[in-house]
């Protein structure tokens, strides 16, 4: 066994056992921490495949970025320390991903167990050519090479290659320059006179409602009869 | 002379050499072997240096303020840091009675990890280095953002509410002055054109034919605002709001005693001089330097900057919270992303390479004309931001006089009345 094989082993346990505490923790705040050692486990898979800079991207936006998203929510849960959440569904969930499972390992696994889709009426109309039909027929191609030298140069080109990448990326960068406009529009610097404006109204309305709260003189009191004969229409 | 210069190459070569042919049989073992040691000479290097830290800050703060600073244990006090590290390991190891142990425990190692993690790229001299990743500089950002994760955890951990409330404070801090680093190590990167630790250093060099120009005098604009978000990202004075006593106790380490806030505090020094490292290897030319040999001028430049950090903390007050985000949002991101955009179009416009000058039509000049041009765009973009930074301050300060001048008049004529 190589070091590489080693370190893939641990690193696959780590993963698996990781994420499989996610899925089944009631105490989502570990829940989110052992997410965090599962993106780990992931960007070190890169490292593995000599890509270090899918690696580090994954550090940085999965750990720096979504995890603390997910932690942040968590937090801001109301009653999070006394709420013991249970899955009802997770019974069947297990059984539905277990199935997913067993055929994905039958179809793409070693096994290799070869399912024609031409007879069946929605995938056969899906899938355009005669060898996409067939299921677990497409051999995967294992490249085995070294990851050349400019890797990060070539990502960066493909990226902004009109035959490759551009339009998704711009999409990206679009849907990011929304996010960012919506946020500075709702995080705006308010002039001090609107402020205290707001304040005033505030204090105001605050006035208004511990006067309604003061002891009314008694309303006139409804005879009896009164709410019982509506009842009875 | 050769030997001193490559003292460390040729020592950490033997090392290897001699594990090598002990443990012959099994290059896996051999290989597995002289990686420990490499990880274990780099934290020891951490830890002893976070010793001398803590004393020598002292020392250097207290004659800032025209004290003494230790000077009881041993000669000059220079046992301080020994009595220090004796008091913390037997010191009681307290946990509080509601906290979540586990997340509690496993914070202050988590912080400890990922700061001793940034060494592993840095180059102590020309082939020695743990790792030369070729996206360095993104991997020491990357780490850097880990220590949100610990601190978040300690801070929930704990169950008090002081420690949440650092923790919240951090993460605001964090997270918001990650943005302009990243943004003036994205300028570095582009003159460069590597994210390479060892190549950023080349290229300051008179190697490879390059001009041998520290970024500092290309990019002074850059060097500022990274020394300014490295001093937020550490949270060291005067940006010390995640720990502020005044406001929250001590913010997410409230509930830590013993060796595991001994933890926390080894984590913000090893951050410190990591961000010192990173310094001077992204703008004073890292392990280059005449006469001296190489891992000499890192630590020489590296100890320059720590001491800046030190001097800034001995003279700066603690910044209000809103001050801190409003200088970082308002203030250096959109200097930072102007400055960005400026600085690529001068490596457009005046390329120092005659491929380039031809591919994009620009100016061919010399590498030191382009420094010049990039320092003059840098000094410009600086001082129109603090212009108009200081032109908004007042209109809005003027703006609140009037509306207290204003609200007292009325209150006099209610009061009248």
């Amino acid at each position: 066994m190589t070091l590489q094989q080693v370190i893939f082993i641990i690193l696959a346990i780590a993963v698996i056992g990781s994420a499989l505490f996610v899925v089944t923790t009631s105490n989502l705040f570990r829940g989110a921490l052992m997410l965090i050692v599962a993106f780990f486990g992931v960007a070190g898979f890169y490292v593995l495949l000599d890509n270090g800079l899918f690696a580090v991207a994954q550090v940085m936006i999965y750990i720096g970025a979504i995890s603390i998203l997910i932690i942040f929510s968590v937090m801001l849960t109301r009653g999070m320390q006394a709420m013991i959440p249970r899955n009802a569904q997770a019974g069947s969930v297990a059984i539905a991903a277990a199935l997913l499972f067993l055929i994905l390992l039958l179809a793409f696994g070693p096994f290799r167990l070869v399912v024609d889709l031409s007879g069946v009426p929605i995938l056969s109309a899906l899938f355009r050519t005669e060898s996409a039909r067939v299921l677990g027929g497409v051999p995967w191609q294992f490249a085995n090479r070294e990851v050349p030298e400019t890797y990060i140069a070539d990502f960066g080109r493909a990226l902004v290659d009109l035959n490759q990448f551009l339009l998704p990326f711009l999409l990206v960068a679009f849907l990011v320059d929304a996010v960012l406009a919506g946020a500075i529009y709702i995080a705006r610097q308010r002039k001090p006179a609107e402020v205290i404006a707001e304040r005033e109204a505030i204090a105001k309305e605050e006035a208004e409602e511990l006067a309604a709260l003061q002891p009314q003189p008694t309303a006139p009191t409804l005879p009896q009869g009164a709410i019982a004969s509506t009842a009875d229409h | 002379m050769d030997a001193i210069t490559n003292l460390l190459k040729i020592i950490s070569d033997f090392v290897a050499e001699l594990i090598r042919s002990v443990l012959g049989f099994s290059p896996l073992l051999a290989e597995l072997v002289t990686m420990g040691i490499a990880a274990v000479v780099l934290i020891t290097f951490a830890a002893l240096s976070f010793m001398g830290l803590t004393y020598v800050e002292r020392k250097v703060v207290a004659r800032i303020q025209d004290r003494l600073g230790p000077n009881q244990a041993g000669p000059f006090g220079l046992l301080q840091p020994l009595a220090d590290g004796i008091k913390m390991f037997t010191k009681e190891d307290t946990t509080p009675a509601t906290a979540d142990r586990w997340v509690y425990n496993a914070a202050p190692l988590v912080i400890a990890v990922f700061a001793l993690a940034t060494y592993a790229v840095i180059p102590f001299a020309p082939g020695v280095v743990g790792t030369n990743l070729n996206v360095g500089v993104f991997y020491v950002l990357a780490i850097g953002s880990g220590s949100i994760v610990a601190i978040l955890m300690a801070g929930w951990g704990s169950n008090n509410k002081y420690a949440l409330l650092g923790a919240f404070r951090t993460v605001a801090q964090l997270i918001g002055y990650e943005v302009p680093m990243l943004l003036n190590v994205l300028t570095v990167v582009l003159v460069t054109g590597s994210m390479s630790l060892i190549d950023i250093i080349n290229h300051q060099t008179l190697a490879d034919g390059n001009p041998g120009i520290p970024h500092i005098l290309m990019l002074p604009l850059p060097a500022l605002v990274f020394l300014i978000s490295g001093i937020a990202e550490t949270g060291r004075s005067p940006f010390d709001l995640l720990e502020a006593e005044s406001e929250i106790v001590a913010g997410f380490h409230t509930e830590y005693s013993g060796m595991k806030f001994a933890l926390f505090f080894l984590g913000e020094y090893v951050n410190a001089l990591a961000v010192s490292f990173v310094f001077s290897t992204l703008f004073l030319g890292g392990y280059a330097g005449p006469i001296l040999p190489p891992y000499v001028w890192i630590l020489l430049k590296a100890a320059l900057v720590f001491f800046v950090f030190m001097w800034l903390r001995g003279t700066l007050p603690r910044v209000r919270i809103d001050q801190m985000h409003a200088l970082n949002w308002k203030f250096l991101v959109p200097m930072s992303t102007v400055n960005l955009v400026l600085v690529m179009l001068v490596l457009k416009l005046f390329p120092t390479s005659e491929s380039a000058a031809q591919a994009f039509g620009g100016l061919l000049v010399t590498p030191w004309v382009q420094t010049i041009i990039l320092a003059a765009v840098n000094l410009g973009v600086l001082f129109t931001a603090l212009t108009l930074a200081a032109r908004a301050a007042r209109r809005f300060r003027q703006a609140e006089e009037e509306m207290i001048m204003r609200r007292r008049a009325a209150n006099l004529a209610a009061a009248k009345a």
